[in-house]
């Protein structure tokens, strides 16, 4: 199969990773448009076989790096809670309030919302995501570890005790009882 | 030992939100400007592969 039409399968999560390494959505959809070209322009350096998500998440965080980090800060959007642009949902079913968790996670810096997207969210090894960003495995491994505990500390997860609340709250809100 | 258990419930904890985020925004359907882009490049792409010119 012409790895071309794979390409739309996957543009979802190409805006996704956008969106979050952007955190403006007309600016995320810019990025991917970019990309798409770059990678259409590059399919003959496509190794058939090998992984077509990793492909393309490599040229379009390459394309990132080198052409919209430095334009973001003068389209940045002022009220800092960006990342939950394109959907955005109260916590209804007693997880994490989105919001809050989006505002969190548009505290991180580029290379740490990148980490966790490719490892945690998309569920890339740290040799995978180590060949995509084109760095150590051991440098991904302390990145994410690193992004993970700076996420939980904005968060408030830190201690344990709130998790046990989470929990508690989320036990009440399953099954329609008051938390009180 | 307890410290490890901690580290590992808050990994779960995040990995798991990082997961939902996520999945909520790549739920989103593709947008108009996508789909004729890549029409786009494959026509281009077709053209380039014809013989060029019929006064050849």
């Amino acid at each position: 199969m012409d790895p071309r039409d794979e390409l739309i399968g996957h543009l979802p999560a190409m805006r996704a990773f956008a969106l979050n390494l952007t955190r403006n959505a007309a600016t995320a959809d810019d990025l991917v448009q970019d990309a798409v070209v770059k990678a259409w322009g590059n399919f003959d350096k496509f190794k058939p076989g090998t992984n077509l998500r990793a492909w393309l998440f490599t040229i379009l965080r390459n394309t990132y790096y080198s052409l919209y980090r430095k334009r973001r800060r003068e389209v940045e959007d002022p009220d800092g809670k960006m990342a939950g642009q394109l959907s955005e949902k109260p916590a209804h079913d007693g997880h994490l309030a989105m919001t809050d968790f989006h505002a969190a996670f548009a505290q991180l810096t580029d290379e740490q919302r990148e980490v966790l997207i490719l490892v945690g969210a998309e569920g890339f090894s740290y040799e995978e995501a180590a060949e995509m960003c084109g760095c150590a495995v051991g440098t991904i491994k302390s990145r994410t570890n690193r992004a993970r505990k700076r996420l939980a500390e904005l968060m408030h997860l830190e201690d344990e005790d709130e998790l046990e609340l989470t929990d508690a709250a989320t036990m009440a809100v399953v099954n329609g009882a008051s938390v009180a | 030992m307890e410290k490890n258990r901690r580290t590992k419930k808050l990994t779960q904890t995040i990995d798991e939100n990082l997961r939902r985020a996520y999945a909520d925004t790549a739920k989103e359907p593709v947008p108009d400007r996508f789909i004729k882009l890549l029409e786009q490049l494959r026509q281009q792409g077709d053209e380039e592969r014809k013989p060029s010119g019929d006064d050849s």
